[in-house]
């Protein structure tokens, strides 16, 4: 199971930066999420067993609402971790909000400029009175 | 029960919140909202400097929401470091929030400018106070989102430009941080800081820790020098806050690079640079201190715009701030604390000299400006950037020469002394360029008169609430310069935090308070970590044992 997710963690992986490195910012914001899912999918994969392997100095891992009962072990044996999948429920919270601002925000750029190609956006156009636009050209040729 | 003034930590997180809650329904009442924003950062200026001056140097304070104890709930902390950042961040927030009433426009006000405000201090303080690594990843996003929505306010082409990269670049950081977070978990089974130091410290100790220990401390290195514009990746800082309005740029330029330097500040020492591991990680962050002051200190010298010429100058403050933390011992931590304090007021102050001199100039480009001290009315002007270039610089007057020396003279006598040159090498190519943008701007000779058209920008009005704008500016030039003059209880509190971070028994010993971890190495509670982890251990005893 580990592995199959360990797959599909790769290609969102590769799918984003794909889509990151692309000149288009539906592809940019379609790269962001994607890059969301492979994030989440790996905490699931990285979570780890419910128990911590005999470390008695690491008491986290026996979750605290099981520890109340006492057989412990038959408790935890049928559970995963519930932690991990409390933070990708956050992330996923998080990772909503933050799609919705990229909509926004390429709605946003398509109404006030007319494009969502880069190379046309990076062109400073007649319209742009913002004092930092002259300084802005020779950045492109140093970076 | 544990100390009560433990918890009026929460309220410097709930205060900015509600503040900021209590904005969206009142956003059209520009006045009301401007009394709200500046009652939040005051109260969290005076909260944060009362719980520093009641209970800095006494120890750790912390707070368990919800009284769950501390590996297992979310704990808040407030030590030394915290509470200057705190204090630091809010009268930054109150100064460009301040200019910000004569600055913006109204039609930008009204676009919510004052919840985003307020919740993104909300994120700043939380960053701040959090000992929960998944918790610091909440804060950073509520403080992200709302920096984003700040970066385009207003909606200007060349800011909707620059957006993106500073947008794809932190959600890149964050999807990064969340899977260094679960790394951590499957790891070591906590997120805590503190929990998390202590498993490291033990397994360091056995020769037991995990394989990708360094690789997970790398992806944390990422994440939070990206947001501190550490060199290799500094590249969007400089594009784009001089993008946004100067009252915005004023506020990022001080306060959200220097969380990127707290969290690194914070989590290093205190987890990733553990006695048998991570000093790969020590000799990167070294070669990167390095590198962004002395790229910082070019690029302050190659530009001409005064805004980027500003962006610039904040890197080499990251820098030296980074150099103080990678050197690890009590004092150069003193010496960054402190400098990481004064720079953010410097920084804010020195952006928002620049939206005044914009004002009268109508532009930022520094070859079309001089002489301006000759102009009417621009003599206090002058002396506030004079000093708040100084401050940059680290002349002796100021506050930023006190930071500058310790760490210099910490670093030189460390292994790193190479970096320690560079850093004074630095510090004269800072002085070159603040000397440069002084003789261009206020002295020389004054521009050319066809090349200095009033070509200031019409959709500013002309001189509404100047007096708002000089009073915040004034505000953070004036506590700059009183951290110089009277910098004894600053630097009392920055050696208390310097102390802290680098014996990290004592905020282990604050958050752990829980009779669960008193594990069998532990000697007795020792005179150091003082009356907070006493008096909050003891009480939770028997209630705690009947769990057991």
């Amino acid at each position: 199971m580990t592995f199959v997710i360990a797959v599909c963690v790769a290609v969102c992986f590769a799918v984003s930066v794909y889509l990151l490195l692309g000149r288009d910012l539906k592809g940019l914001a379609m790269g962001v999420f994607l890059l969301g899912h492979a994030a989440n999918l790996s905490i699931l994969a990285m979570s780890g067993s419910p128990v911590h392997p005999t470390d008695p100095v690491a008491l986290l891992k026996t979750t605290p609402i099981a520890d109340y009962d006492t057989p412990t072990d038959r408790a935890l044996a049928g559970m995963v971790d519930p932690l991990p999948q409390a933070l990708i429920l956050t992330a996923i919270v998080i990772g909503f909000a933050v799609m919705g601002f990229m909509l926004t925000l390429l709605v946003v750029t398509a109404r006030s400029t007319g494009t969502l190609e880069v190379d046309e956006l990076a062109q400073p156009g007649d319209a742009d009175a913002d004092p930092s636009s002259e300084s802005s050209a020779p950045q492109g040729a140093a970076s | 029960m544990k100390d009560p003034t433990c918890n009026l930590i929460v309220l410097i997180v709930v205060i900015p919140l509600m503040m900021g809650l209590l904005c969206v329904p009142l956003v059209n009442r520009t006045r009301l909202c401007r009394v709200i924003g500046s009652l939040s950062f005051s109260a969290t200026f005076l909260l944060a400097c009362t719980l520093l001056v009641v209970r800095g140097d006494q120890g750790v304070l912390v707070s368990q929401m919800g009284g769950w104890a501390a590996p297992y709930g979310i704990t808040l902390v407030f030590d030394a470091l915290s509470g200057l950042m705190l204090a630091a961040a809010s009268l930054v927030a109150l100064g460009t929030y301040l200019y910000s009433f004569g600055s913006l426009p109204h039609r930008t006000e009204r676009r919510y400018f004052h919840p985003l405000v307020n919740l993104m201090m909300m994120g700043v303080n939380l960053s701040f106070l959090t000992g929960d690594l998944f918790n610091l990843f909440v804060a950073f996003e509520i403080m992200l989102m709302a920096s984003y929505g700040l970066l385009v306010i207003g909606g200007g082409r060349a800011q909707l430009r620059q957006a993106y990269k500073y947008v794809a670049m932190n959600l890149l950081a964050s999807s990064v941080f969340v899977i260094a977070a679960g790394m951590a978990y499957g790891m070591f089974g906590t997120l805590n800081i503190a929990d998390l130091s202590r498993l490291a410290a033990h397994q360091a100790e056995t020769q037991t820790l995990p394989t990708g220990f360094t690789a997970l401390g790398v992806l944390f290195l990422f994440v939070f020098a990206l947001k501190a514009g550490v060199f290799p990746l500094w590249f969007w800082l400089p594009d784009t806050y001089p993008t946004c309005p100067i009252a915005i740029a004023g506020l990022f330029g001080g306060v959200l690079t220097k969380v990127g330097l707290y969290a690194i500040a914070r989590t290093f020492p205190l987890i990733f640079i553990q006695d048998g591991a991570g000093h790969t990680l020590v000799v990167i962050l070294a070669i990167a201190a390095a590198l962004t002051m002395f790229m910082g200190a070019l690029g302050a010298l190659a530009y001409t715009g005064l805004r980027r010429v500003l962006s610039l100058m904040l890197l080499i403050g990251v820098g030296y701030a980074l150099f103080g933390i990678v050197v690890m011992s009590g004092g150069a931590l003193e010496g960054a604390a402190f400098y990481m304090t004064q720079s953010m007021l410097v920084m804010a102050g020195l952006f928002l000299c620049c939206g005044l001199i914009e004002r009268t100039t109508g532009t930022d480009e520094t070859r079309r400006m001089g002489g301006l001290l000759g102009r009417p009315g621009m003599v206090w002007l002058g002396v506030m950037f004079f000093v708040g270039l100084l401050g940059v610089v680290g002349l002796p007057p100021t506050s930023g020469f006190y930071g500058k020396l310790v760490i210099l003279r910490e670093g030189l006598a460390g292994p790193f002394w190479l970096v320690g040159l560079v850093g004074l090498g630095v510090g004269a190519l800072t002085l070159l360029a603040a000397l440069r943008v002084w003789s261009t701007t206020f002295w020389g000779p004054p521009p050319e008169e066809q090349d200095s058209p009033q070509e200031s920008d019409p959709a500013t009005p002309p001189s509404r609430g100047r007096v708002s704008e000089y009073a915040g500016t004034a505000l953070l030039v004036g506590a700059s310069l009183a951290m110089g003059f009277a910098a004894e209880p600053v630097i009392g509190t920055a050696a208390t935090a310097g102390k802290q971070l680098a014996s990290p028994q004592v905020y282990l010993d604050a958050v752990l308070a829980n009779p669960r971890y008193a594990a069998p190495e532990k000697t007795s509670p020792a005179p150091g970590p003082g009356s907070a982890a006493g008096s909050g251990g003891d009480p939770h005893h028997p209630h705690e044992a009947g769990h057991d």
